[in-house]
């Protein structure tokens, strides 16, 4: 409990300092860390809050983005010209923003939880206009109003499970026994909506690629890598009150397909990149809705390495940003004459396209190995065509940018360290699963 | 206590009623206006039911709808609106087409949740009726607000109208405790405040062609 209580203190005390946040921030990111080893040994029972094996490892996902987007911040938001709001409040957001997602995760209750994912909404918000402009105004406005609206629905589904249960405790009612009645089956649908708005389902995504591709780099790797998620873990909290497997695999199934062919037309990389955050949290969402040991751990596993992958993708997408000023692929071209950016752009492309050895390949392969043991052969042969597609459009549109025509940027105002970073970690998740887990597969 | 459902039930029409008012106005200081006066009619409800059923957290309910939702939220979107005339009005609008619209959308949508899910569901405090048809009514009108409007304020209404809904549907099926409503309350407030900043910066929105896709 008390370890619980300071996860959630330590980046608030941290922001106290504020005309030192930059540094307060990424030395409460490490403390944090250390404090998730200490959480893993002693996992928290019922209680307030609630950590078993998997929110432990979404807090992981959570904090290691958290401290790398810290880290990317320093050269990338001080570099900003026309910045909406000032260094140090963007800092002070990042760490809310960091407190209410870990909140939404250890909690022990279905209501606060969805007041953690409200939270999420309010204090990410401002983060979007750090690069202010017309069109980064508008992408902000698009992701508050469709996603509070959104996350309303699933306010619903908190007051039917409270109505059916006379409880919101997740411990009290998951371990209460499958309950079938029309209010838990509502409950459930419901939030399949609510917070499906928040993990990227179709057709309620469309906020997903407007806010990724105007929000900083750093922002937009928080987002994708970290942010879904959480929203994805909350959602799956309610789907194990009563697992309504056929409709969440549809669902997933269906906006696999559309991301894959969203992906076939984009001219704006940061926008492809958003796409693909669609069809990797769709994917992991059909995991989780198979309800199988393999689909879990696949899930799991795809999550993991697409976080670190992702954000490795934005934090190249940033470094683009800055040395081209353009995010359009057909403008850029000849970035294999900058040997670190391209680099951690096709290794970070690799991982979020699930290409082996990396962690997302052997995770959409557990996850197609359960869905083909639950005999939905239909969503199977659909799952694999749009990942095919998915896989051909990104690294085409990448090797373009890599390989085509000549450049003359330069990475000397850039930080190419952390993206290569992410990339590589990627890899190691891959790598350590099939060394140390190898039996599974 | 038939009397106090009965009027309760026709406050929760005159609730409807007021959604669909917002709906139909275009003086944006008005619909702010018609949005406090709902939350006082949702308050309402709240303390009759209290009364009825002897509940102190319906009265709680209440007093937090009243100052929260009434008073500051009604407070903090006034405030924004700008004095500029072209603001306070929204011309661009078919109001008969609107309401149209606005009504086939909404009985498609009733008919799709209530008629084959929430009718089956017993309310605690009005059981064998369909008092929640009335919320289910005020959520999609809200939608609809969202969907239907360009300014930036008009969405937020719709927005606050959804949220007044969730409330209404609570009181009538059972109230959650009354400390995650306090959040959830708390966070739209705040919500608000941050829909009120955006709002000066971008009144109104068009489509944007980097946007697209």
């Amino acid at each position: 409990m008390i370890v619980n209580i300071l996860i959630l203190i330590i980046p608030l005390i941290a922001s106290i300092f504020y005309k030192n946040i930059k540094n307060s921030s990424a030395i409460a990111s490490i403390i944090e860390l250390f404090l998730l080893v200490f959480l893993y040994f002693n996992e928290t029972g019922p209680g307030f809050f609630f950590v078993d094996n998997i929110s432990i490892i979404f807090i992981l996902m959570v904090d290691s983005i958290y401290l790398l987007s810290l880290l990317y911040s320093r050269k990338y938001v001080h570099s900003i010209k026309n910045r909406g709001i000032s260094e140090n409040f963007y800092y002070l957001l990042m760490n809310f923003f960091y407190v209410s997602m870990v909140f939404a995760l250890m909690v022990n209750n279905y209501g606060f939880m969805w007041v953690g994912i409200e939270t999420t909404t309010i204090s990410s918000a401002l983060l979007l206009i750090t690069e202010k402009s017309d069109t980064s105004l508008e992408a902000t406005w698009r992701y508050i109003i469709i996603v509070s609206a959104g996350v309303t629905f699933a306010f619903i589904s908190v007051i039917l499970i409270y109505y059916s249960f006379h409880t919101l405790t997740v411990t009290t009612i998951i371990y209460s026994g499958v309950k079938d009645t029309v209010a838990v089956r509502l409950a459930v649908g419901i939030a399949l909506v609510g917070f499906g708005t928040k993990v990227g389902v179709f057709p309620v995504h469309t906020w997903l690629p407007d806010a990724h591709s105007e929000a900083p780099s750093p922002v937009s790797a928080m987002f994708s890598g970290v942010l879904l998620p959480v929203a994805l873990y909350v959602l799956y909290r309610i789907y194990e009150i009563f697992p309504l497997r056929e409709l969440f695999v549809w669902a997933g199934t269906i906006s696999v397909l559309f991301a894959a062919i969203f992906l076939g037309y984009q001219r704006n990389y940061k926008r492809m990149f958003a796409y693909s955050t669609m069809e990797n949290m769709n994917i992991a969402l059909i995991g989780l809705s198979t309800f199988t040991y393999f689909g879990m751990i696949g899930s799991l596993l795809l999550l993991l390495s697409h976080s670190f992958g992702k954000a490795g993708a934005f934090y190249s997408s940033g470094n683009i940003y800055k040395m081209s000023d353009t995010k359009n692929i057909a403008d850029i071209g000849g970035l294999i004459n900058n040997r670190m950016s391209s680099v951690s752009l096709l290794l970070s492309s690799f991982a979020v396209t699930g290409t082996p050895p990396y962690g997302t390949f052997f995770g959409e392969f557990l996850i197609l190995y359960s869905v083909f043991q639950i005999h939905f052969y239909a969503q199977f042969i659909i799952i694999v065509l749009s990942l095919f597609l998915a896989f051909v459009s990104i690294n085409f549109n990448v090797s373009k940018m890599i390989f085509r025509g000549k450049s003359d940027y330069s990475e000397n105002s850039v930080s190419t360290l952390i993206p290569l970073i992410a990339a590589i970690i990627s890899i190691a998740v891959g790598v350590v699963f099939l060394v140390v887990y190898n039996e599974i597969l | 206590m038939n009397i106090i459902y009965t009027i309760i039930y026709l406050i929760a029409a005159l609730i409807t009623i007021t959604g669909f008012y917002i709906q139909g106005n275009k003086y944006i200081r008005s619909m702010a206006m018609t949005q406090g006066f709902q939350s006082l009619l949702i308050a309402m409800v709240s303390f009759m039911l209290g009364f009825a059923l002897k509940e102190y957290t319906f009265f709680i309910l209440g007093i937090l709808v009243i100052i929260l939702r009434m008073f500051l939220v009604t407070y903090f979107l006034i405030n924004k609106i700008p004095k500029n005339k072209s603001y306070v009005y929204e011309s661009k609008i078919s109001t008969t087409y609107l309401l149209i619209m606005d009504l086939i959308f909404i009985i498609i949508s009733i008919f799709i949740v209530y008629s084959v899910s929430f009718v089956y569901i017993k309310t605690t405090t009005f059981p064998a009726s369909n008092i929640l048809l009335f919320p289910l009514l005020l959520f999609f009108q809200g939608l609809f607000l969202i969907s239907s409007r360009r300014r930036t304020m008009a969405q937020v209404l719709g927005y606050i109208e959804e949220e007044n809904a969730l409330i209404l549907l609570g009181v009538f099926i059972l109230p959650v405790p009354m400390i995650i409503e306090t959040s959830v309350f708390l966070d739209v407030l705040i919500l608000v405040v941050i829909f009120s900043v955006i709002s000066i910066e971008k009144p109104v929105h068009e489509k944007m062609e980097e946007l697209r896709g």
